[in-house]
């Protein structure tokens, strides 16, 4: 009670100070510079650029912000002498617990604050993707739990020091660590979290939980920390060893001390979140495993639990294997390094088997002994948090499980057989996941998914069938249409967040646009099975890719901010053609992308695609209005670009000057010439049926394996054209 | 209440020796005047016993019980004035008080502040913020912390520095009747201070006590030590002859010199020694020692 009562006194002196409410202010506004200056969320997703980055920017500011205010706060109170007072009234410990207890307080406050001032913003600058959940938690661990390490670690640093340039110069060296050498460790960039991306259509409880155990990592081991100091705080003139010494006679002190600070580096050893695959990613210990003996796989089944709430999976698998070698073999697999295995039983019985500590590519090797009977019943039980590449800790919240949610890749759905041999029918797999009944499931690939059973407790059964060792199955709360065009069905899946933007884009027309125009001019796709081919909006992931009879739509391509980009198509409709234009230009073909400056990429083709495809829907004059004329226009500004013409000054410029600009030249060049050039090329060789019968030849050309890439050259060479024939200038 | 001191000493990191091998009793209800010049241990001996410092010798008993067991017991019943403190400027007069009375676990801290307030004539300036207040006033702002939850054991260091005097006797009056049924320990260099209060007074030099016992003790101990003559009378440096210049009256027959000294010279006549002559011939005999 008294403590309390002192609690909030020392928050009401507090907030009568000047300093607090400049502290205050700044950190209400620093959200801002997430939108201006400091954007660590790379994806193009409306929640990544207006949510995550304000958020990370607000954390990083706010938490310097607030540490300097405590170390200013703690200084203020013992130069002012008060503490000559306060001292012999209570304990200096109690008093550096109110203290640090009001300037929590305080920042809880201005959290609350900043995130009451920055909904209405946020709300406006997302539109119809924001989500009140993602805004509560993206607030509260990005920028809320920065704050509260800030002022821990200020505090302890002064508690410590007594001094306010050294404490200072600490707190500096401390937050400088995680801005600059420790901003690429996800587990050590207290300050920073490393965060990518946030999906606009789907959950992104994966990430919160990332930054989250980071984050209280961090509080422990901070706490941890000031506790330390805490006991260190000056006592009846002892000095520092002395006033520690005192302070420690009460046992339980440096134990909690001691308690906190191994619960941070336990938390830090045994982090659940990322697996400690082998960073030499040109490693494939796995993958040259030799095949058991003799043994082959002649079907397998598994039944998936996944527990949306926890982000975790539980599952039963089975393998039928024929073991024709007469002896005992050992089977390996590829598991989910964040799953336990148990039960492994043969026919019944328990087999030996032992997991491996090496990881490679998201996996550790299960190794099962089965016995020399011809026909073998493999069954295991597995279980766990499944754990994400370390490879790709800095771009995590793929292994995304929740009820809005999933994607289950090969040995993260069931463990993925790694040296058994198909046998006549392949692969031939059973898949049962149990899911809420608002996800629909989606098995990435040709294959369907049913429902065979609803439960009482509001999931439902799906199965689908698969033929591979792997397999993926994304889930969801999807909207599904299905699109005649073509002559194939486009099974074409988006999330339901997504749904006003899609609609007002005119997806549906769009898709059925691009396939119809794409089909007839260059061909089916290579993925394309014949019949039914599914376009399913991922999660943000960094890119598509594509499988047989499936085809992968990152979701930051579809974003409101993205759909009215002017560079890509003339609106929102058109702009959804020409992502999904992609599909032929970058995924059907593809394209090298090691130097991202080179005007010749899949954009160019596809930009060229989508403009072709808007004549058709819109007519000539439309066509030329909002395209040729409009890269006309920019390439002509291009080459009378002063930088353009005087490169030598641009090399003289700051780095990030430079790259700004560079930045803004390489899109008109790809987004803007390359199509001009293909536009004239058209002209030159013969008009549009001629463009259309050499890029249709180029789409359906004989792949090299080792370099599958289209070149500018071979366009060129298919043109019948040279570069100078090309030339704008 | 009752405070032992046994042979307290003090010695600062830096070598320096405050305190030596002080014994003492203080005991309620008393108010006891600690006097000695600048330097002489008094605000170490404050510290000590507020717990603010930790002796390196010998031992503070707070009612038999060692200080260090009984810390969290005597704070609860001390009212401190440091001789050096500061406020928290951004608060009200009435606002710091009642963080103060918070600290002190006061239930009803309302009135209790407004008790102080009164008892130290502040209660116009309870609204204003703290920064605002004049040197006096903020004297009598710490005065009233002091004084807030009529502690039992009320320490003072030079708390009349800076008030006017009329507030000095105010604040003589206000601690004579505190001490009443508490202990009161005013450390001070004005003797006028303690003079007409103090039922009890300790004298210390160089971490010494040089004297305990009543004021008029201490009075009795410089009779016939005290002597007054005309300066014109004197050849020589008084100082070279054994005298210490108390008091010089320039007047219409030229300048009255009132001095103290073990033996006293013939030209100086006996006068009877007041509080201040007998703390400085004490101070000079320890000076001369």
């Amino acid at each position: 009670m008294k403590m309390l009562l002192l609690l909030s006194l020392e928050l009401r002196r507090l907030l009568q100070s000047r300093l607090t409410w400049l502290i205050a202010g700044l950190t209400a506004l620093s959200p801002a510079l997430g939108l201006v200056l400091y954007q660590p969320a790379s994806a193009e997703t409306m929640l990544s650029m207006y949510l995550a980055n304000p958020a990370i920017a607000g954390g990083a500011a706010g938490g310097v912000l607030f540490g300097l205010l405590s170390v200013f706060e703690l200084d203020r109170t013992a130069r002012s002498r008060v503490e000559a007072l306060t001292d012999a009234a209570v304990s200096p410990l109690v008093m550096a617990l109110v203290r640090l207890l009001a300037l929590l307080a305080g920042a809880l406050l201005m959290l609350g604050l900043t995130m009451l001032l920055w909904l209405p913003v946020s709300r406006g600058l997302i539109g119809s993707v924001f989500d009140g959940t993602d805004y509560i938690l993206a607030y509260l661990f990005f920028m809320g739990l920065a704050l509260p390490l800030g002022i821990l670690s200020a505090a302890s640093a002064y508690q410590l020091t007594r001094r306010l340039d050294l404490s200072l110069v600490l707190f500096a060296v401390f937050a400088g660590l995680s801005l600059t050498v420790w901003a690429d460790d996800w587990q050590l960039c207290w300050l920073n979290p490393c965060v990518w991306a946030l999906s606009d259509d789907f959950s992104n409880f994966r990430i919160f939980r990332s930054v989250a155990y980071m984050r209280l990592t961090w509080l422990a081991a901070l706490a941890g920390v000031w506790t330390l100091s805490w006991l260190c705080v000056r006592q009846n003139g002892r000095g520092l060893f002395r006033s520690l010494l005192w302070s420690a006679r009460r046992i339980y002190r440096p134990a909690v001390t001691l308690l906190l600070l191994v619960c941070a580096v336990s938390a830090y050893a045994a982090q659940p979140l990322v697996d400690r695959s082998n960073p030499d990613e040109t490693a494939a210990k796995f993958y040259e495993l030799p095949y058991a003996e003799g043994v082959v796989c002649t079907g397998r089944s598994a039944q998936v639990f996944p527990d949306t709430s926890a982000g975790a999976v539980k599952g039963r698998a089975s393998y039928q294997l024929r073991n024709t070698s007469g002896r005992e073999q050992r089977v390996a697999f590829g598991v989910n390094p964040g799953y336990t295995i148990s039960h492994v039983r043969a026919d019944g019985e328990a087999a030996p088997f032992s997991v491996s500590s090496y990881q490679e590519f998201n996996e550790a090797m299960l190794e099962v002994v089965i016995p020399a009977a011809e026909q073998v019943e493999l069954t295991m039980e597995y279980e766990g948090f499944p754990r994400e590449n370390r490879n790709l800790s800095v771009m995590q919240g793929s292994m995304e499980i929740s009820g809005e949610y999933l994607c289950l890749e090969n040995a993260a759905l069931s463990p993925r057989l790694m040296n058994v041999l198909p046998g006549e029918d392949g692969y031939p797999a059973s898949i049962e996941i149990t899911l809420p009944a608002s996800m629909t499931v989606i098995p990435f690939g040709s294959g369907g998914a049913g429902v065979i059973a609803e439960h009482e407790d509001g999931t439902r059964t799906w199965s689908c069938e698969m033929n591979s060792t792997g397999g993926i199955l994304y889930a969801g709360d999807y909207i599904r249409e299905d699109i005649e065009a073509g002559g194939l069905t486009i099974e074409f899946y988006y999330g339901r967040r997504h749904q006003a933007v899609m609609e007002a884009a005119g997806a549906a027309d769009a898709v059925r646009a691009v396939v119809e125009c794409c089909t007839e001019h260059y061909g089916s796709l290579p993925f394309d099975t014949g019949s039914r081919l599914k376009l399913i909006q991922s999660r943000v992931s960094g890119g598509g890719y594509a499988a047989d009879g499936a085809s992968l739509l990152d979701e930051a391509d579809f974003t409101a901010a993205n759909l009215s980009d002017a560079g890509k198509g003339a609106g929102a409709g058109e702009v959804m053609i020409h992502e999904l234009v992609h599909q032929w230009w970058g995924l059907g073909n593809m394209f090298d992308v090691s130097d991202p400056d080179s005007p010749w990429s899949a954009e160019g083709l596809t930009v060229y695609t989508t403009y072709r495809i808007a004549r058709e829907l819109y007519g000539e004059a439309y066509a030329q209005e909002n395209y040729v004329e409009q890269w006309q226009k920019a390439v002509d500004d291009y080459y009378l670009d002063f930088y353009v013409r005087n490169p030598d000054y641009l090399a003289k410029l700051p780095a990030e000057k430079q790259l700004e600009i560079t930045n803004h030249l390489t899109y008109v060049r790809q987004y803007c010439e390359m199509p001009l050039k293909i536009w004239k090329a058209e002209a030159l060789a013969g008009g549009r049926e001629a463009m259309d019968q050499i890029l249709s030849s180029l789409f359906n050309r004989e792949l090299d394996p080792a370099y599958p890439y289209l070149t500018y050259q071979e366009f060129l060479d298919a043109c019948g054209l040279t570069e100078e024939d090309l030339s704008l200038v | 209440m009752k405070i032992e001191l046994q042979n307290l000493s003090m010695i600062y990191p830096n070598g320096r020796q405050a305190l030596r091998n002080l014994n003492l009793s203080l005991e309620a209800p008393s108010l006891v005047g600690l006097l000695g010049p600048n330097g002489a241990g008094k605000s170490t001996l404050m510290k000590l016993l507020v717990a603010a410092l930790t002796p390196t010798g010998g031992s503070i008993l707070v009612d038999g019980q060692p200080l260090e067991r009984a810390e969290r017991l005597l704070k609860a019943r001390l009212g401190y004035l440091p001789q050096d403190f500061g406020l928290f400027d951004e608060l009200t007069t009435a606002q710091f008080l009642d963080y103060m009375a918070a600290l002190k676990g006061i239930r009803d801290s309302r009135a209790a502040v407004k008790e102080v307030l009164q008892a130290v004539n502040l209660e116009e300036k309870a609204g204003a913020v703290l920064r605002t207040l004049s040197g006096g006033q903020r004297q009598r702002a710490g005065i009233a912390q002091a004084l807030l939850g009529n502690p039992q054991l009320l320490i003072f260091d030079e708390p009349t520095v800076g008030l006017d005097p009329e507030e000095r006797v105010h604040f003589r009056s206000l601690f004579s009747r505190a001490a009443q049924e508490r202990l009161v320990l005013l450390s001070t260099h004005i003797i006028e201070d303690v003079q007409s209060v103090c039922d009890s007074l300790i004298v210390i030099d160089g971490g010494q006590i040089l004297f305990a016992g009543t004021p008029e003790q201490l009075i009795r101990s410089a009779s016939g030590h005290v002597g007054v003559f005309w300066e014109k009378e004197v050849s020589g440096e008084p100082e070279k002859q054994g005298l210490r210049i108390t008091a010089r009256v320039h007047t219409g027959q030229g300048i009255r010199c009132r001095a103290v000294a073990d033996e006293l010279p013939a030209y100086a006549r006996p006068e009877e020694p007041t509080l201040e002559d007998a703390y400085l011939y004490l101070i000079s005999r320890e000076v001369v020692r």
